[in-house]
């Protein structure tokens, strides 16, 4: 038998056990939703998936309504990005002070920083909720995106400043063998590219944006969970329900992570320089 | 560069004074607008207070919850390492099969809301692994000497059937973050060692076994353990499926007593020293090894 042969035999058998291994794959997968259905049986649960386009969208005259869940759907991409705006301010403002010379600053971005990393969001989102909200009459929408900012600005913190800290060397010393000033070294060399490191993450960030904002329908904020939870509520339809409700988060979030993927393949990676 | 000594500026007044502004405003609108009576003596007696029969010193709600709490953690950290262990092998494995298996649990849960996961988790799974396992009854039939044996691991028996979908639930899917670290400290060691293992004609188990993953481990360490407190804080949202842990104990207590301001800040104190604490020790005990590999 010669190499050829044997070559074309192992290709074979890999291609087969490819073959087989999809199969199996698919197998259990059908094996796990047939556990579904039948436990769902058990429980004389009664599947009534033809209800649940209705709550996505309706059509009336030819003219597009969304349903409550498209509306939830809008409501957390709201809050998603007034939260994200907010979190690139607290995160960039933590990641400077933390770096300046300035010993209070440093002192309260360690504090702010700590102090977030070391507690529940949930815990955080009872603080603001029940006890800021009220003293400072906020609407439970402004604290939503305030505990959620709070929170991810943390994290946005440790991501500045490593993309700051990624920046060559070499880019302080010539800004400042120009002459240039702290503030403008800041303002015009590093954060222009600092801001290329940071992107990629930033949009990770995003995404656990998303993933974290279904927590505030614990404050009855009207986001996706909480419609779908008050659904639940009126119809009793509790697996097609969350299972809607998951898949349309895992659209959000998975259209995400391909952006991310995508920044990632065409912007330099910190570390590697250029 | 900053890299001067740090001395007092015009900023560090600046910052100290917006930040005591805040804090000083909040406080004066809490006692002026909305006329808030702080009784923070209150709040040690829900943390531990003496029994009137007995005279002994017992823990009350938040001590309980506290307590349930680091219980959660420390079973719930061992089986997602379990989890995450075996789903992260599975991961870089050279079976189709597997690395398809695992892609999907591990991909599925990170891109689903945590809450989500536990909601169906706990409305779908809980009620038929439940009734499956059979614990109330067998929880019956245990003697006394074991029962005690199980609340001191467990907590009180007769939450044990909820203590436990809650700490699988956690599990689960901390388990998926955990997999993606083990997958990672693999990914980390660098080919041409399983190359070698193989070379010297150990077979697949024996390179995973004696060569990647003792190397692997060393890389995994410091992300474990930010996981091990991740999954502290994760442990939070149980609560919201009524497994009572210290953020389940921390609702009960703040629509009992009233005491919204004291109880909330307590529980996230009581948090913060886990975390923190555990996050010194952890620093602390890498810096050794650090050191100690050196030598």
């Amino acid at each position: 038998m010669s190499i050829t042969t044997i070559h074309r035999l192992c290709r074979r058998r890999r291609r087969w056990r490819r073959v087989f291994d999809t199969l199996a794959f698919l197998a259990v997968l059908l094996g796990l939703s047939w556990l579904i259905v039948e436990g769902a049986g058990a429980l004389h649960y009664n599947w009534q998936w033809y209800r649940i386009p209705q709550y996505l969208y309706r059509i009336e005259d030819g003219a597009f309504y969304p349903g409550p869940l498209l509306y939830g759907m809008g409501v957390t991409l709201e809050l998603t990005g007034w939260s994200l705006l907010l979190t690139v301010f607290f995160g960039l403002t933590a990641a400077l002070l933390q770096r300046s010379t300035s010993w209070a600053g440093h002192a309260a971005a360690r504090l702010y920083v700590e102090i977030v990393r070391n507690t529940p969001m949930l815990v955080q989102l009872y603080l603001v909720y029940f006890i800021l909200a009220p003293i400072l009459d906020l609407d439970r929408f402004v604290a939503a995106v305030l505990a959620l900012a709070l929170f991810e600005g943390a994290f946005a913190a440790e991501i500045f400043r490593a993309g700051i800290e990624a920046v060559p060397r070499g880019q302080w010393e010539a800004g400042r063998a120009l002459g240039l000033s702290s503030h403008a070294i800041h303002r015009f060399v590093i954060l222009p590219q600092a801001i290329r490191l940071v992107l990629p993450p930033l949009t990770g960030l995003a995404v656990s944006l998303i993933k974290h904002s279904a927590l505030v329908s614990v404050i009855a904020v009207a986001d996706l969970t909480t419609e779908g939870r008050n659904l639940i509520a009126d119809t009793f339809m509790t697996f097609e329900l969350w299972f809607t409700v998951a898949a349309l988060y895992l659209a959000l979030t998975t259209s995400l992570s391909l952006v991310v993927n995508w920044l990632e393949r065409r912007l330099p990676s910190p570390g590697t320089g250029h | 560069m900053p890299l001067q000594k740090r001395r007092f500026g015009w900023l560090d007044a600046l910052i100290l004074a917006i930040g005591l502004g805040l804090v000083g405003y909040v406080f004066y609108r809490a006692q002026f607008h909305f006329h808030y009576n702080w009784n923070w003596q209150l709040i040690p007696g829900y943390l531990i207070r003496q029994d009137a029969d007995s005279g002994r010193w017992v823990l009350n709600l938040l001590g309980q919850g506290f307590l349930a709490t680091v219980r959660l953690t420390v079973w719930g950290g061992l089986l997602a390492a379990l989890i995450g262990g075996v789903v992260g092998v599975c991961r870089v494995a050279r079976s189709l099969f597997l690395r398809l298996i695992s892609r999907v649990y591990v991909e599925l849960i990170r891109n689903i809301p945590p809450l989500v996961f536990i909601f169906i988790f706990y409305f779908f799974i809980s009620g038929q692994i439940m009734p499956v396992l059979n614990v109330e009854e067998r929880i019956a039939a245990t003697d006394p000497e074991t029962l005690r044996i199980l609340a001191w691991l467990f907590g009180p028996p007769e939450l044990l059937p909820n203590f436990l979908s809650g700490l699988i639930c956690l599990a689960m899917f901390e388990g998926a973050y955990v997999a993606e670290i083990v997958r990672a400290g693999i990914e980390a060691v660098p080919k041409g060692q399983s190359e070698a293992a193989q070379a010297l004609g150990m077979h697949s188990g024996q390179v995973l076994g004696n060569v990647v993953l003792p190397q692997a481990i060393e890389k995994m360490i410091p992300p474990l353990a930010g996981q091990f407190i991740s999954l502290i804080k994760d442990s939070s949202l149980i609560s919201l499926i009524s497994i009572q842990e210290l953020t389940f104990t921390g609702t009960e207590l703040a629509v009992s007593s009233g005491r919204v301001f004291e109880v909330w800040l307590t529980v996230a104190a009581l948090y913060f020293l886990l975390c923190f604490g555990l996050a010194r020790l952890f620093r602390r005990l890498e810096h050794r090894l650090g050191r100690h590999r050196q030598h």
